[in-house]
């Protein structure tokens, strides 16, 4: 007699199938290892193969996130371009104590591309402070798996997709656009205090969907 | 509510730049501060605001983009192997010239000391050469004086009589400029370190000899006794005379006289 029999000794058979295919996926998730680990660090010796791998890894997120911030695919190849070529002079300056590299490339293309929107104005005066610096520390959470980019995506758009539509549209406003509460509350007509809210509200949701999904 | 606790409610809002600019400031004065809370929780904010780019509609970017990426970095690649491969052609043929240039040294060490060696054992050959040269000059003025002192007319024949039969005679020569030449054969060696003394014995009643030269004879029994600066008494001097003596010689005969010849 199995161990999983004498502790499950009443379960029914279609009960112990699923226990055993649960327990296989959650062994396959936490097994898999980012694919990427060691990539950055062939950059830095100019090792033109990883750094294709990193791109066909990472260039559909970058381009996508890229591409929502500046609506244009021109305008979204040429920040892509940028940022990958800065990725392949500068490798040098990611530091994984720092944090997931994905999270510190994800970073780097969303101050590229909140850079070529070109706004005169406070928000954007508020951006070029940041983009002038690189990515800052973004360490993952001990709740964090890794994942692949597709699993992550639809996670966290199953996350935010339970929000309400106006908690969501102020996080991406806020993400993709650069605003400031202030703005927001302006565009969606809402008082800041609200706005204020749905984002604290929203992504300490997100927060936790991701942690009770890990 | 504390200050830190107001801080961890914007946290959020400030990983995801969406603060205004006073908040903001605080903010950042906050953790300028040295909070480690706030900035632990800022570090995971700022991971968790990075999900939010997976909001983002999938998209593919066209493979011209690709294409050029990779046409750029394997063209960069490329450049900075070459300056490698150049840089390490460089530095072997520098560790090649370093290598050549400590072979030289050694060699060029090596000979230094060889021909140093060389020019110390030439160095020496010429001095000794110079001292065998000097050491002949003043043999040749030796044997010249001497050759003078006996063939000069002016100088005085001598002959020194031993007071023992077995004992062989000694002759001589005093010229008054030269000086005293005397020479003999089969000549015993006094025994230890005891020596032969010449004494000029003065013609004056009760006169105390006057001490000259001492030496001893070579082993193969030949003696020569120069006196090159002999009192100029030969007038006043009666005899010569020959003693056994301590080594050093003394002031005043201590034994009977070997040899003893007049002067006149």
């Amino acid at each position: 007699m199995s161990s999983d029999s004498t502790l499950v000794p009443y379960c029914s058979e279609e009960a112990k199938s699923r226990s055993v295919l649960m327990s296989a996926l959650h062994f396959l998730s936490r097994s898999e290892l980012p694919p990427d680990a060691a990539l950055p660090q062939r950059l830095v010796e100019k090792d033109a193969r990883a750094f294709e791998r990193l791109y066909n890894l990472h260039s559909r997120t970058v381009y996508a996130l890229v591409f929502r911030i500046v609506q244009q695919s021109s305008t979204a190849e040429e920040v892509v371009q940028d940022v990958f070529l800065h990725l392949w002079r500068n490798a040098g300056q990611y530091d994984s104590a720092k944090g997931p590299f994905v999270t510190w490339l994800l970073t780097l293309a969303r101050n590229r591309a909140l850079d070529h929107l070109r706004l005169k104005s406070e928000r954007q005066r508020r951006r070029e402070e940041l983009s002038e610096t690189l990515p800052q520390v973004a360490m993952a959470p001990g709740y964090e798996e890794a994942l692949d980019e597709k699993r992550r995506a639809e996670r966290v758009r199953a996350l935010m997709g339970s929000l309400h539509p106006r908690q969501k549209q102020a996080i991406e406003l806020a993400y993709f656009a650069g605003l400031s509460h202030s703005e927001i509350s302006e565009t969606l007509k809402q008082p800041l205090g609200t706005v204020k809210s749905w984002i604290r509200n929203g992504l300490q949701r997100l927060k936790e969907g991701l942690q009770a999904t890990s | 509510m504390n200050n830190c606790e107001q801080f961890r409610e914007l946290i959020e809002a400030y990983a995801l730049g969406t603060l205004d600019a006073e908040e903001r400031t605080d903010l950042d004065i906050h953790l300028a501060s040295g909070c480690v809370n706030c900035r632990t929780a800022l570090e995971e904010a700022r991971w968790l605001v990075s999900q939010l780019a997976y909001l983002a509609p999938d998209k593919l970017p066209s493979p011209m983009l690709k294409e050029r990426l990779m046409q750029t970095v394997r063209a960069e690649s490329a450049a900075l192997r070459r300056s490698v491969f150049v840089f390490r052609s460089r530095t072997r043929w520098t560790w090649i010239g370093v290598a050549a240039m400590i072979v030289f040294t050694l060699y060029a060490g090596r000979e230094m000391r060889r021909l140093r060696d060389q020019t110390r054992q030439a160095q020496s050959n010429a001095a000794e050469a110079q001292r065998d040269r000097l050491r002949l000059e003043e043999q040749l003025v030796l044997a010249q004086r001497e050759i003078g002192i006996l063939t000069d007319p002016a100088s005085l024949k001598i002959t020194l009589c031993p007071q023992n039969p077995q004992t062989p005679t000694l002759e001589g020569a005093w010229h008054s400029e030269l000086g005293i030449l005397l020479t003999g054969q089969h000549v015993a060696v006094p025994a230890g370190s005891r020596v032969l003394q010449l004494w000029l014995i003065p013609k004056t009643p009760g006169g105390r000899p006057v001490p000259s030269l001492t030496l001893r004879p070579g082993v193969d029994g030949k003696l020569v006794l120069s006196v090159f600066n002999p009192p100029k008494v030969m007038a006043e001097t009666k005899a010569l005379a020959i003693t056994e003596e301590p080594a050093g010689g003394s002031a005043q005969p201590t034994t009977a006289p070997i040899w003893l010849g007049g002067v006149s």
